[in-house]
């Protein structure tokens, strides 16, 4: 090969080696450029800045217009490291007026540092007085952010209307559309009402350099907004009704709750023990959350729509109805009562009381043994053959009254309660079982559980003579003409209209002529109601009471549950009747009643456990 | 005689280079603009910004361009030995007396001037390469001129980086190109390239591994030169018994004194002895290349964590480092490539414009109008800059590479080989560090980075490569007529 083609050859070597390395260039910046969008993102969030503007969270409001929860202005202090003033300021005064500790102060300016001309968090939950305080000193650097806070005029609802919190990491994993710093309705009406409450943030968007100075409006503010206030509620809640209520739950742990049965509104929902909301806002609302939690009797846990109670002899209302549509009880049906109900070994006791007594009858003055005998002949009708279809046919009626699963409501974290099934007892007993294994159902005991919910949900029901609305606590979203249409639909049982008279005359007769519920008789509002005893392995008997008012048109149905209370006339049913009286007439003619109720303690031993 | 040979300075110019140039200069002047442009300034023509003062430099990059085309092309022959001696004095004198910029004493002040005379010296090595190997009895196989060759080169590259200015001194590497164009056996190539690597990789892997990498590289490339495989590989397979032989000795005398490495190494050096005499008495000069090449290696390789630690500034091991992924710091080390591969990124296809970017304005972007230029073409002209530049740069690439090949004397060609290597090198350095593909050393991108040391720099290396072309062209179309 001569010297001039092999230094040809060697320059071909070189120009593919000329090419090779344009070629891998090219193909990089075709690949970050062209194919890669991640850096398109991070070219965003270096430049782009997203100020925040808070909408003012929407209010709530009774059913009579009055405030249940402000929207009060408050304030979030920031900083800009780089504008303090560097003559120093009144760091005393700084901190006594946005309320902080010098410690803390000193801390937030040395992380303020590491981005001298990035806006920063100092302190939050500024009030308005603080802040025109606070104006007025017109610290360089320093300014603030509006924000809004809960108010809480009323003091009343802790666990119905529920709390807000600013965001944790996990919800921000799980709904993209809230950042940090944003607040949320943790529980309550706050958080099923949160998508209406929290109104939109607005944004401007702004260009910032590497040091976090602003540079500008980005694109001339075409995708800026301004913030949407969020909308307010009108709930269905009685404020002074609810306050009385509270007041009367006082010193007891329990629950109730009150429905106006011709539209399934909730007019009162009281937790026992509950707590003054405004304890979980604001700076204070971590300690005071910590504190809440440890507390035994969990004030935290609302009692009224997640509990499970026992319904004791309230539920003798539905075995009368089961067995009135089933045709194997007649209301002249009586069945004798000594002391008790007496089959071999098997023994249910019963209060003394006259014998042989009729349905209505047996409903005012709470009969147990009645209501095993009419259970009894449920379960073991010759028409379905087996003891075990008749429980399923006995299942489905009790289900139609809304026990057993979600009723359906406006509120979240609502519980189910429980009525066991066939399965459970084939699982339990291995299938032999029959009627009398199971008897302790037919007064509402044994493995049945229901939320005070859905017992007042009965009271209504009975009420209403069939039929229910789902019971929901807001009755307007501004801005909405109507809720959603599954509050407005009738939900029928599977009794007929026309057996719940003998079991209204029964309620009514309990309370206005003879019977267990006396003590609710208010004068001219046709009171009718039934108690209950509900013996539990926790200590004394759950003390509740289940009533509407008037009988004709009812306006009100109440549950009220006392844990560990006693016998139900004892501190349920004056209860009810205080609530009833005060909703109906708006007075209360019996202060001395009013005051003894109010200062009624109950001893509750495993709750300090 | 001279006046028939110059009827006009432009006379044989090679007008494609020039054009070439002018397109690149332009770019660089449109993105120096884009990446200080102020909208907060009032006076957009102050000479306080960037763009203006590169403007200057344009002007004074044209007359030099002009003064360089003026000059006789023997002139750069004859001057070829003193132009690299005075630069290698001024390397010296500011390794002294120079101001500190960046880590690196490579800068002479005057002023409010700077200079750096490491762009020069490029031009200065160019020469000196180009006189040396042009000489009639040159010859690219023969070690001593190899020596003489490596001399040149290695000289003013450890200087430089004595100066702390790594970056420059390894551009002065890329006249590897320039010795293969001239005939340095591909045998050598490789095993200079892959030594290169081993030093980078070196970080990664243990010293035996090393050890081993170098023996084998250097033994079977002298097996491919010389074609002689079966005696090669028998000294292989008796360097590792006996070292293995000697290993078990050594525990069996002294246990502990000695592990299999520096068994291996003793026994690899000592061989070193007999494949001298080898290749004496069979006068195999490669062995002795190779030889020195090992030898070489093994001065580096064990003294790698000395060098890293003592000769590496902390900023220097940590770009190495990061690029290697061995440490991964996004806001630390890593910042300045993520930031450059995000402007790039960002730009997508056609850009965003004209004085439209905001990553490059807002100051994401270190040394955005210097060493990070080309990130500025690919936020604000996309994919559609970035590969017009780099078309440009290839092309002019190509250009150098042609014009050395239609040389009549061999001083041209390698001149211009040299120009086209140094370019390629700062344009795979520079390109590949902003878009993640090399560790970021500090050199510019030429024509287009701010700075008149570097632009004046590269016109007249570029520019003494078209005045020999046209010199070589005015004779061949002479004759014509």
């Amino acid at each position: 090969m001569s010297e001039r083609a092999a230094g040809f050859a060697r320059m071909r070597i070189l120009q593919a080696v000329v090419v090779f390395i344009f070629v891998l260039l090219g193909a990089r910046l075709i690949y970050i450029q062209l194919f890669d969008s991640r850096y398109k993102e991070l070219a965003e969030a270096n430049v782009l800045y997203h100020e925040v503007q808070y909408p003012p969270r929407g209010e709530v409001f009774d059913r009579n217009g009055e405030f249940l929860v402000q929207s009060q202005a408050c304030y979030d202090v920031m900083v800009v490291y780089r504008e303090i003033n560097k003559a120093g300021f009144d760091t005393t005064r700084l901190c006594s007026i946005i309320g902080i500790s010098r410690e803390k102060l000193d801390k937030e300016l040395a992380n303020a540092r590491m981005r001298p001309r990035a806006a920063r968090l100092v302190s939050n939950f500024i009030s308005k007085e603080d802040k025109l305080r606070f104006d007025e000193c017109n610290f360089e650097g320093f300014y603030t952010v509006y924000r809004t806070v809960r108010q809480y005029p009323r003091k009343v609802g802790g666990n119905l209307l529920g709390y807000v919190s600013e965001v944790n990491p996990e919800m921000l994993k799980r709904d993209p559309s809230y950042k940090v710093g944003d607040y949320i309705g943790m529980s309550g009406v706050e958080s099923a009402y949160e998508s209406v409450l929290r109104g939109k943030k607005g944004v401007r968007i702004q260009e910032i350099d590497t040091h976090g100075a602003i540079k500008g409006s980005y694109l001339k503010g075409a995708y800026d907004s301004l913030p949407e206030p969020g909308k307010n509620l009108i709930s269905t809640i009685d404020a002074r009704l609810q306050l009385l209520g509270e007041e009367l739950m006082q010193g007891k742990v329990g629950a109730a709750v009150a429905i106006e049965p011709s539209t399934g509104e909730i007019l009162m929902m009281v937790s026992s023990p509950t707590y003054d909301p405004d304890e979980l806002v604001g700076k204070q609302r971590g300690n005071n959350y910590i504190t809440m939690q440890n507390n035994k009797q969990h004030p935290l846990y609302n009692r009224a729509v997640k509990a499970r109670y026992p319904p004791g002899s309230t539920f003798k209302l539905v075995q009368g109805l089961i067995g009135l549509q089933e045709g194997v009880l007649v209301p002249s049906n009586t069945y004798p009562c000594y002391q008790g109900y007496q089959v071999g070994k098997l023994h249910v006791g019963c209060h003394s009381h006259s014998s042989p007594l009729n349905l209505v009858e047996a409903v005012a003055n709470s009969c147990n043994a009645y209501f095993c005998y009419v259970f009894r002949d449920i379960l073991d009708n010759r028409k379905y053959h087996s003891t075990k279809t008749g429980f399923d046919v006995w299942k489905e009626y009790v289900d139609s009254f809304g026990f057993g699963r979600k009723l359906g409501s406006d509120f979240l974290g609502e519980g189910k309660g429980y009525v066991p099934d066939r399965g459970f007892y084939d699982r339990r007993y291995r299938g032999a079982w029959n009627s009398l294994t199971v008897i302790s159902l037919s007064i509402g005991q044994g493995e049945l559980g229901c939320t005070p919910l859905q017992m007042a949900n009965l009271a209504a029901i009975v009420a209403n003579r069939g039929y229910y609305y789902i019971p929901h606590i807001v009755k307007k979203v501004e801005g909405q003409d109507s809720l959603d249409h599954r509050f407005y639909e009738k939900h029928y049982t599977k009794v007929d209209a026309k057996h719940f008279e003998p079991i209204v005359e029964g309620m009514w007769r309990g309370v206005n002529v003879a019977g267990t519920s006396r003590r609710a008789a208010l004068p001219g509002l046709d009171v009718c109601g039934k108690t209950g005893t509900a013996q539990n392995p926790h200590g004394r008997d759950h003390s509740t009471f289940l009533s509407f008012a008037p009988r004709d048109n009812p306006r009100i149905a109440i549950s009220v549950y006392v844990e560990n209370a006693g016998f139900g006339a004892t501190v349920a049913v004056p209860i009810a009747s205080l609530l009833e009286e005060y909703y109906l007439t708006d007075t209360i003619k019996r202060p001395d009643l009013l005051e003894q109720m109010k200062t009624t303690t109950v001893y509750y031993p495993s709750y300090d456990k | 005689m001279i006046s028939s040979r110059h009827n006009t300075i432009f006379d044989g110019v090679d007008r494609g280079t020039v054009l070439l140039y002018t397109l690149l200069v332009l770019v660089g002047c449109i993105s120096i603009v884009s990446a200080s442009f102020d909208d907060a300034s009032t006076d957009i023509f102050s000479f306080s910004h960037y763009y203006m003062k590169q403007l200057v430099w344009v002007g004074v990059a044209w007359i030099a361009a002009i003064v360089v085309l003026l000059l006789d092309d023997r002139f750069y022959h004859m001057f070829s030995y003193p132009a690299y001696i005075i630069g290698i004095v001024v390397l010296v004198a500011a390794l002294f007396f120079g101001k500190e910029v960046n880590g690196a004493k490579a800068w002479f002040e005057f002023g409010s001037f700077r200079m750096q005379p490491v762009e020069f010296v490029k031009i200065a090595t160019a020469l000196a390469l180009a006189r040396v190997m042009s000489d009639y009895s040159f010859s690219i196989n023969s070690a001593g001129d190899l020596f003489k060759v490596g001399m040149v080169i290695c000289v003013p590259l450890a200087i430089i980086v004595l100066q702390n200015d790594t970056g420059s001194g390894i551009v002065l590497g890329s006249f590897l190109f320039v010795l293969y164009r001239e005939g340095l056996n591909k045998w050598l190539c490789i095993p200079i390239l892959l030594i290169a690597a081993l030093f980078i990789v070196s970080f990664l892997l243990s010293p035996m591994t090393l050890l081993m990498m170098s023996i084998l590289v250097c033994t079977l490339s002298e097996a491919m030169m010389s074609g002689e495989w079966r005696s090669r590989i028998i000294y292989l397979a008796g360097l590792m018994g006996i070292s293995i032989l000697f290993y078990l000795l050594m525990g069996l005398i002294a246990p502990g004194a000695m592990d299999l490495y520096h068994c291996l190494l003793s026994v690899s050096l000592s061989s070193l002895a007999l494949v001298a005499v080898y290749a004496f008495r069979t006068r195999l000069m490669n062995i002795f290349i190779t030889m020195g090449l090992f030898l070489i290696s093994m001065i580096f390789l064990p003294t790698t964590d000395y060098i890293f630690n003592s000769i590496l500034k902390q900023h220097q091991r940590d770009r190495i480092l990061s690029f290697l992924g061995i440490i991964s710091d996004p806001l630390g080390t890593d910042y300045n490539v993520n930031q450059s591969k995000i402007a790039i990124g960002s730009g997508g296809f056609a850009g965003k414009g004209f004085l439209h970017g905001t990553q490059i304005k807002y100051g994401f972007v270190p040394e955005h109008h210097t060493d990070f230029i080309f990130c500025t073409v690919g936020e604000e002209w996309g994919l559609l800059g970035t590969l017009t530049v780099l078309g440009l740069l290839c092309a002019l690439v190509f250009r150098l590479i042609r014009m050395g090949e239609r040389q009549e004397e061999p001083f041209g060609r390698i001149y211009c080989y040299s120009v086209a290597a140094i370019l390629l090198f700062h344009v795979l350095v520079n390109v590949g560090m902003t878009i993640g593909l090399m560790p970021v050393m500090g050199i510019p991108l030429p024509f287009l980075s701010y700075g008149g040391s570097s632009l004046i720099a590269f016109t007249i290396l570029l520019f003494i490569a078209v005045r020999l072309d046209a010199s070589t062209r005015q004779f061949s179309l002479k004759p014509k007529n």
